[in-house]
């Protein structure tokens, strides 16, 4: 501080700082103010439950943008803002084969902001299935598939095909004629496999053409059983980084 | 890794607390290196998105009608590479056998090359980057031509330089003598070859189906009678082609990128198949999307556009 200022005088700036993040309100949250030291930054991330998935320090070159591309990272907020966008959309949306694409209609028309929920979940759905495959890419170009990393890899490739299915069942959804015939298409590949092709194909759409009852079978996959699972092998993907150590490097 | 810490009981010694050091001073702190990163990023794509989010709206077509099929009707994009296979060979092959040996060679990956080869750097052996290229470059063009050569298209450019610009095959419905026609009708396409091959051997007639059901008489133990008639020229050309050149031409390629000192270790044969299945998978997913019109014929297609 300059030896001219006033001491006693503590300027506005200062005054909102502390009116906000000195107040028993905050406090209650977080405990300490800014980690503003390395120790207090390392026992920010370790004890914080959102942060500690990482572990407070890591290798100099995995923070430079172009090792990671924050591919895997994307994902994940990917994921995280098609759970967001995708609550809201139900609110609006009935899976039935009578009210689904006029839901859709309504959702772009009439809803404040519903045409743009849809686009961002659509662009996300998108978004996702692109960065997962060049995540996917990235951990291949840089062999952070070796050992002991071969398993996270499996992981990785379980994930692979969920987003894909996410994808799949969620295209469904709007019930209008590209949906009804890609998911025709589709489900004809699955039809095609032999002895249990036919019976899969069957199961999946719930009788033999794509109908109300497909529309509530890939409804209830697409916001409930495949989120779930992914949301598991998602967290398995994450604790294993920890325990192989944090991601690859040379040896 | 492992060599850095000091074994039991021992005292570390001089060099190995040197190691230790320098590696602690490799390493930054998460908050705030890392978490500002994400952070970031976080807020730029949340604006990319919702900026693209309102400039451009998903489509949304007319009502689904079963009794309208649109032409063409294409599968989501992701899987219009397994589509574009199916124009090629047998149904079950493309849409149900491949991908689930892809995605289980795939996930084997880490199992079949398992040294510490190039570990954490970007294609970092001697020869990762030229591996790369060269399966990127096979695998896109070589898919290409495949599915040229299945469309017929080395006979229609044949067709195009043999004869002077106005030249027609067919004038009124019969063919002009004076059409220079490629000279192999039996490959011209795959479903040419399987039509027109001289599948009569004399001895035997390879185009008559092959009542196997009456070989395998399954009716002797109680079961159904199999009606199981094996055509094989749909064998031929639906399974064993197919086969043969998904399984051929890869390991081909590994066996002459070995013969030219091109890849030597495992990391330099992984590198060149992963690039090579890449590059293979875009192009079979951009043909499919953007080159598969009325029909699924081959030809420019606009999606969309008749919205
Ligand atoms: C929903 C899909 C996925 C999510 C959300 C995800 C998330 C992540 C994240 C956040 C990381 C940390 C490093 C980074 O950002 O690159 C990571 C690393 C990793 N991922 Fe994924 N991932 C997904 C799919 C995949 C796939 C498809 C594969 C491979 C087939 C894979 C294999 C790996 C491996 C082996 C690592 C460790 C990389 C290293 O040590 O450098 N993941 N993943």
């Amino acid at each position: 501080m300059a030896a001219t200022e006033r001491p006693t005088r503590r300027s506005m700036g200062d005054r909102l700082y502390d009116a906000i993040f000195s107040n028993r309100l905050w406090r209650s949250i977080f405990r300490s103010g800014y980690p503003n030291t390395p120790r207090n930054q390392m026992l920010a991330v370790a004890t914080n439950v959102f942060l500690h998935l990482h572990p407070t320090r890591i290798h100099r070159t995995h923070v430079k943008i172009t090792h990671t591309f924050c591919l895997g990272g994307l994902s994940f907020f990917l994921f995280l803002g098609l759970t967001i966008t995708g609550v809201l959309l139900m609110f609006y949306y009935v899976p039935s084969v009578e009210r689904a694409y006029e839901d859709i209609l309504r959702l772009d028309t009439d809803v404040r902001f519903g045409q743009l929920m849809r686009n961002i979940h659509r662009w996300m759905a998108h978004g996702m299935v692109l960065t997962v495959l060049m995540h996917m890419m990235r951990v291949f170009y840089t062999g952070a598939y070796k050992p002991p990393r071969e398993f996270n890899w499996v992981v990785g490739v379980v994930l692979l095909v969920l987003t894909l299915l996410l994808s799949f069942t969620g295209y469904l959804l709007p019930w209008d004629q590209l949906a009804l015939w890609a998911i025709t298409v589709g489900t004809n590949m699955v039809g095609s496999a032999p002895l249990l092709g036919e019976p899969n194909r069957f199961v999946l759409v719930g009788g033999f053409q794509v109908g109300q009852n497909a529309l509530i079978r890939f409804y209830t996959l697409h916001v409930i059983g495949l989120p779930l699972l992914a949301a598991v092998f998602m967290t398995v993907h994450f604790w294993r980084i920890r325990r192989d150590g944090g991601l690859a490097k040379p040896l | 890794m492992a060599a850095v810490r000091p074994a039991q009981g021992q005292p570390a010694s001089e060099a190995v607390r040197g190691r230790m050091r320098r590696q602690r001073e490799e390493e930054l702190l998460v908050w705030p290196d890392l978490v500002f990163i994400e952070f970031i990023s976080a807020v730029v794509f949340t604006i990319l998105l919702v900026g693209l989010s309102v400039v451009v709206d998903a489509v949304l077509l007319d009502r689904a009608n079963p009794a309208v099929t649109p032409n063409p009707s294409k599968a989501p994009w992701y899987f219009l590479n397994l589509q574009e296979l199916l124009l090629h060979m047998h149904p079950a092959l493309a849409g149900v056998i491949v991908p689930t040996i892809a995605l289980i060679a795939l996930g084997a990956i880490p199992y079949w090359d398992a040294d510490h080869e190039g570990q954490g750097q970007w294609l970092s052996t001697p020869r990762a980057w030229a591996n790369m290229w060269v399966g990127s470059i096979v695998g896109a063009f070589g898919t290409l031509l495949l599915i040229f050569f299945d469309d017929g298209q080395h006979a229609k450019l044949y067709e195009r330089l043999m004869n002077a610009s106005g030249v027609v095959a067919n004038i009124d419905g019969k063919p002009n003598p004076d059409f220079n026609a490629w000279p192999f009708p039996v490959l011209r396409t795959m479903r040419d070859f399987q039509k027109n091959f001289p599948w009569d051997l004399g001895f035997i007639d390879l185009s008559k189906p092959i009542p196997l059901g009456n070989l395998l008489r399954t009716d002797l133990l109680g079961l159904p009678r199999l009606d199981l008639n094996v055509n094989i020229p749909a064998v031929v050309v639906e399974q064993m082609i197919p086969v043969g050149v998904m399984v051929g031409f890869p390991v081909l390629l590994s066996v002459v990128a070995q013969r030219r000192g091109l890849a030597v270790t495992r990391r330099d044969h992984m590198i060149l198949q992963f690039a090579g299945f890449i590059a293979t998978y875009l192009m079979l997913t951009v043909v499919g999307t953007y080159f598969r019109g009325l029909g699924l014929a081959l030809g420019p297609y606009t999606i969309f556009a008749e919205k």
